[in-house]
């Protein structure tokens, strides 16, 4: 194919010179030449003009020099190194980009880009997470549609806020879907400082607020407990007297059967007060833990032994199934107060129970060891379970119980670096679970 | 660092950009290494806007100083 052409080209030359005289020929040349001279000019002004100059002028460059100076050539050199240096910086800006995408999408927070309509530009992967799950095809969507789940605006903006009044906005709280977020809204300016959108940042703190939440009860709690623990101390002397003169009375022989009922209802009265008080003191007393390496399966016998006549009362039925465990660090009378304290409550849960059943359960898990009592009582319903724990939570009839058993045991457990909850649900019974560290952490 | 010194007073547009463009092209390795830079002396005021127009996009960086009756043009590696 290439040859053949070849062939024509020439040929067409040939028949060129062949069919014009010798001067007819020379003429047509130098027409020829000139063209070719304004083709090549044509062809470097225009060149020109991409460089951003001017055309050249004739006594600029002359026909002569267009050849050898060869501005083709440099043009189309500087064009290469163009080129090059484009697709360098492109390089480096798919490289920024990608930094940035990264980012964008690992940081914590959630952001999105909204444009002065509100409709969703950009928005990064933690944002998705947080407030969008199911909603596919989000950009260009309104952002309260996907984010707050409505059809308008909501009378609180922050977006809006930063659109109208040009100027960062902070919601120190909100709620969205269920959870609890910080908003902040700043502007988004194109590069002659004019409004174009909004950049979004939510910070999600609802684990933030619940644990403020609990620390607060906790805080309060402690107060009462403080308070409570002065009021007990200053009680117990009087409650001692009444108790005291009490029994005296009694002991004097010239007393009717009325008189003698009745005393005994005041000792038996200022005695559970006396209980109450006892307990408070222990719930508040910070006494110091006096550990050394206790047998938890020893333990649990020690106590389950102390109360054999409470299950014989009640007709109550103990499977234990005690595993291997190592020893563990702790203050023996204290461990063995928490075991009491549960198996009393599984006890008392069990009182009319045909079939009352408390399984005991010892397990090594790495490095801690883990109890489960578990009964088959009614259960705690799903109300109380956050409650339980709590001082002076009871749902004993009044005199029965102090409300403070679980309180103390939650207390214990806790200054051994442990943990203790509960699983239940109604007409299902309850299993507590402790679980204590081999050894304590020493902060 | 070695400067080169084309001086170009005299000339105007396009010639002046075309011959600072062929200078460039023949000392590019030097330049781009940053061994040599290109210095253009220059009496022709829209050189100014030009030259540092097409070099910039070659990836170069330039610098335009007024003298005593011209213009001197640097043009060097980009930093």
């Amino acid at each position: 194919m290439r040859s053949r052409l070849k062939k024509r080209d020439r040929k067409k030359v040939r028949i060129g010179g062949k069919s014009n005289s010798r001067s007819k020929g020379k003429v047509r040349d130098e027409k020829s030449v000139k063209l070719l001279y304004k083709y090549i000019r044509d062809k470097v002004n225009q060149l020109l003009e991409i460089m951003g100059t001017k055309p050249l002028r004739e006594e600029e460059l002359d026909e002569k020099s267009i050849i050898e100076f060869d501005p083709i050539g440099i043009i189309a050199e500087s064009f290469k190194e163009i080129l090059e240096h484009l697709r360098e910086k492109n390089l480096q800006l798919q490289q920024a980009r990608d930094y940035l995408q990264a980012v964008f999408d690992a940081v914590g927070v959630g952001i999105s880009i909204v444009d002065k309509d509100l409709r969703i530009i950009k928005c990064n992967e933690r944002q998705k997470e947080l407030l969008v799950r199911d909603i596919k095809d989000i950009e260009g969507r309104h952002c309260y549609e996907v984010y707050c789940g409505i059809d308008s605006p909501p009378l609180i903006c922050p977006a809006i806020e930063t659109i109208e009044r040009n100027r960062e906005v902070f919601l120190k709280e909100v709620t969205k879907k269920g959870r609890i977020f910080q908003i902040n809204t700043s502007p988004l300016r194109d590069r002659n400082g004019n409004i174009t959108g909004v950049i979004e940042v939510s910070v999600d703190i609802t684990d933030k607020k619940k644990t403020e939440e609990a620390l607060y009860q906790a805080e309060k709690l402690a107060a009462v407990g403080r308070l409570a623990a002065g009021i007990a101390h200053e009680l117990n002397n009087p409650l001692g007297n009444i108790i005291g003169y009490a029994k005296l009375l009694l002991q004097s022989g010239n007393l009717g059967d009325w008189e003698r009922e009745k005393l005994s209802v005041i000792i038996e009265q200022a005695q559970k007060g006396s209980d109450i008080i006892r307990g408070l003191l222990e719930f508040s007393h910070q006494r110091p833990l006096e550990l050394r390496e206790v047998n938890i399966n020893n333990s649990i016998e020690r106590v389950l032994s102390s109360m054999e006549s409470l299950f014989k009362i009640g007709n109550i039925r103990v499977k234990k199934e005690f595993n291997l465990i190592p020893p563990v660090m702790a203050d023996e009378k204290q461990i063995e107060q928490v075991f009491y304290n549960i198996i009393l409550n599984a006890v008392q849960a069990l009182e009319g129970r045909s079939e009352g059943c408390i399984e005991i359960n010892t397990m090594n898990l790495n490095s801690s060891v883990q109890v489960s009592i578990k009964d088959n009582g009614p259960g705690i319903p799903k109300e109380h379970l956050s409650l339980i724990f709590d001082p002076f939570f009871t749902t004993k009839p009044p005199g029965k119980g102090t409300g403070l058993g679980l309180s103390i045991c939650s207390e214990i457990i806790k200054k051994h670096g442990g943990s203790i909850w509960v699983e239940s649900r109604p007409g299902e019974g309850a299993v507590f679970n402790i679980l204590l560290p081999l050894r304590m952490s020493l902060d | 660092m070695n400067n080169i010194i084309l001086d170009i007073r005299g000339q105007i547009c396009p010639a002046c950009l075309l011959i600072s463009l062929k200078e460039l092209n023949n000392n590019r390795e030097s330049i781009k290494k940053g061994e040599a830079s290109l210095v253009v002396l220059t009496d022709h005021r829209d050189a100014t806007r030009t030259i540092p127009n097409a070099v910039t996009a070659m990836g170069y960086s330039v610098n335009v100083e007024k003298k005593d009756g011209y213009y001197e043009i640097t043009i060097k590696k980009e930093r």
